[in-house]
């Protein structure tokens, strides 16, 4: 893309995170060294009409004390280029750091990375829990001061949203579902049934009583959201019942059918393993 | 003796720890490339720790593998491995190879390149796992990630020699059944990592498991089964040939030996000495024994179609049923 390595600063409006990059992160930091208070490395990800997408990042080896600050860069060169390999429509984007807290240090790094891309984002993660929660904040620089006078920069919050494909979701919700206990990542889909099922009702539920909260006068109605419902009634297909039994009905005489075929060929198999064991 | 050490040393993982850091990356990785192409199959490389005394192994982390066939890109590869697993040791990341992963397209990995690297990662590493991770079922709304190693007896089998004859199957009691071991994962999560779950809690429910059982995904799988079964067919095919050869050859050598034996006894009969008797393996070569390997593994493919398939059809049922309720 002819954006890399340019210096043009391009408007970043919106950072869009994916989820995995907040797991390295905190993996990074349970795996800091001893005497690091945080840890730092580098997002990669891509530009996209003002949107920046994050989807990967890595950490970058830093030492910090109360004098200075060194990191190695040229570590964070080389894995930048072995993560491009693999996925080649990746850019270096920013750069992340555990902690809220930004110092004068945040802008020498900051500085390093805009030589990489011309508006590096900086995502800051709290793993220290500070306000009782992991907050996550994104932000880009801009620079103030007196041209060839002194000259500085400061970090403004950019909004972000943190989304991954469908197929992360699934798995986000999975692992949501696990709230610390163990548990296997193959159970049944009739489980599965069955929770979403009662998260359905408890939904429909709420609905129902809102619904009936406006009808008797409690709340306020809002037009919004009633045409969101009507819309929601209206989905379900106009079908009458005989028709409805009569696919449903073939539908699981397809599907009895196979099932039996398939315990056929099973045992089938089954037998003749027997058979070459006894033979 | 190095074999049975080996053997027993396989056996000692009972369960499988793994991240959901990793798991994330394993999705992202397959997703993305499922994006780009439809050539879903992906692989890499897990790395992590083992913990001999609980049994357990932990996977701590893991990084995606480029695409290739080539021998200059497997080196290209390899370079990139260790290079990657030199800079992740600088950040402190378990840099133990542990297995590798690799992407399922309705269970049809089970073959002989994916036997090959389960033995290659093995000889490297005893406790080496496969981490088989099927992204149609995520798109079903249900996340499938499964382990296997290589049975015992099979990876004994595969050491000795390449040559899976009936008679080493039932030596060594193998058949489909205990060629691969599944051992079940479970998922570990740090306490801060819960704690960025409980942050990341406003994601949007998905509703996409409420599918109702498709008949293209079922059309799919039993034309995947059929497959599976003709494969079958051609190896009994081969192995019934097999065996008519070796009994045309057995009546060839009866009716040597015998014709032998008269002329002999001729011999004998007009004062001569009769004629040392020859080598009859000499004569007539061996038939080189029909390898059961791919049939091993086409049975073990059909297997897990069969499960694939049941699962399917069981949950379709349920859905249906509901369906029904939800509609009257």
């Amino acid at each position: 893309m002819a954006v890399e390595g340019r210096s043009v600063a391009l408007p970043v409006r919106k950072v869009i995170i994916h989820p995995v990059v907040l797991f390295n992160i905190v993996d990074n930091y349970e795996r800091r060294n001893d005497n690091n208070k945080r840890v730092i490395g580098t997002l990669m990800g891509r530009y996209d009409k003002g949107t920046v997408y994050v989807t990967e990042s890595f950490a970058v080896p830093h030492q910090e004390t109360e004098e200075e600050v060194s990191m190695d860069m040229e570590y964070a060169m080389r894995i930048g280029e072995l993560q491009k390999k693999v996925n080649t429509s990746m850019y270096t984007v920013g750069w992340y750091s555990s902690g809220i807290i930004i110092n004068e240090y945040s802008s020498l790094i900051h500085a390093f990375y805009k030589c990489q891309c011309p508006t590096p984002v900086h995502l800051t993660v709290d793993t220290q829990l500070k306000e009782q929660k992991m907050k996550i904040n994104t932000h880009i620089s801009s620079q103030i001061g007196v041209k060839n006078g002194t000259e500085g920069c400061i970090f403004t919050p950019v909004s972000h949203t943190i989304t991954g494909a469908e197929a992360d979701q699934v798995s986000l919700k999975f692992f949501q579902g696990l709230r610390g206990n163990k548990k296997t990542p193959n159970f049944n889909d009739q489980e599965q049934i069955i929770t979403s099922c009662s998260e359905m009702i408890a939904q429909i539920n709420i609905v129902m009583g809102h619904v009936k909260k406006v009808l008797s006068g409690e709340a306020p109605s809002d037009k919004e959201l009633g045409r969101q419902l009507m819309e929601v009634v209206q989905s379900i297909p106009n079908l009458d019942g005989d028709t409805i039994t009569n696919m449903l009905n073939s539908h699981m005489q397809d599907l009895l059918a196979v099932e039996y075929l398939t315990y056929l060929t099973r045992q089938q198999l089954a037998i003749s393993a027997r058979i070459n064991q006894i033979l | 003796m190095a074999t049975s050490s080996n053997a027993q040393l396989i056996s000692t993982i009972q369960q499988v720890e793994i991240t959901s850091q990793v798991i994330m990356k394993i999705t992202r990785h397959c997703h993305h490339e499922l994006e780009k192409q439809l050539d879903p199959h992906v692989n890499g490389v897990l790395l992590g720790l083992i913990n001999e005394n609980k049994h357990v192994l932990e996977v701590t982390h893991c990084f995606p593998l480029m695409n290739s066939d080539t021998d200059e890109g497997m080196e290209i590869n390899r370079e990139y491995m260790l290079e990657m697993e030199r800079s992740l040791r600088q950040v402190n990341i378990d840099y133990q190879q542990v297995g590798f992963y690799q992407s399922t397209y309705l269970n049809t990995h089970c073959d002989r390149n994916f036997l090959d690297s389960v033995f290659d990662y093995l000889e490297e590493m005893n406790e080496a796992i496969a981490l088989i991770y099927d992204p149609l079922k995520t798109k079903l709304g249900n996340l499938s990630i499964r382990a296997f190693k290589l049975s015992a007896p099979a990876f004994k089998l595969y050491k000795e020699d390449k040559e899976f004859t009936a008679e080493m199957l039932r030596e060594n009691s193998l058949t489909y059944e205990n060629l691969f071991v599944e051992i079940p994962v479970v998922i570990k999560n740090s306490s801060l990592t819960n704690v960025l779950l409980c942050e990341l809690d406003s994601v949007q429910d998905n509703t996409s498991f409420f599918t109702l059982p498709t008949s293209s995904y079922l059309e799919k799988s039993m034309q995947l089964l059929l497959g599976g079964l003709d494969e079958i067919n051609q190896d009994l095919q081969k192995i019934n040939n097999h065996q008519r050869n070796v009994y045309k050859q057995q009546t060839a050598i009866m009716k040597y030996i015998q014709d032998q034996k008269e002329k002999n006894d001729a011999r004998v009969k007009d004062g001569l000495k009769p004629l040392p008797e020859e080598d009859v393996s000499k004569i007539f070569k061996d038939f080189a024994p029909v390898g059961r390997l791919e049939s091993l593994l086409s049975s073990n493919r059909i297997a897990s179609h069969c499960d694939m398939i049941e699962d399917h059809v069981r949950s379709g049922i349920g859905k249906l049923y509901l369906a029904d309720s939800f509609m009257s």
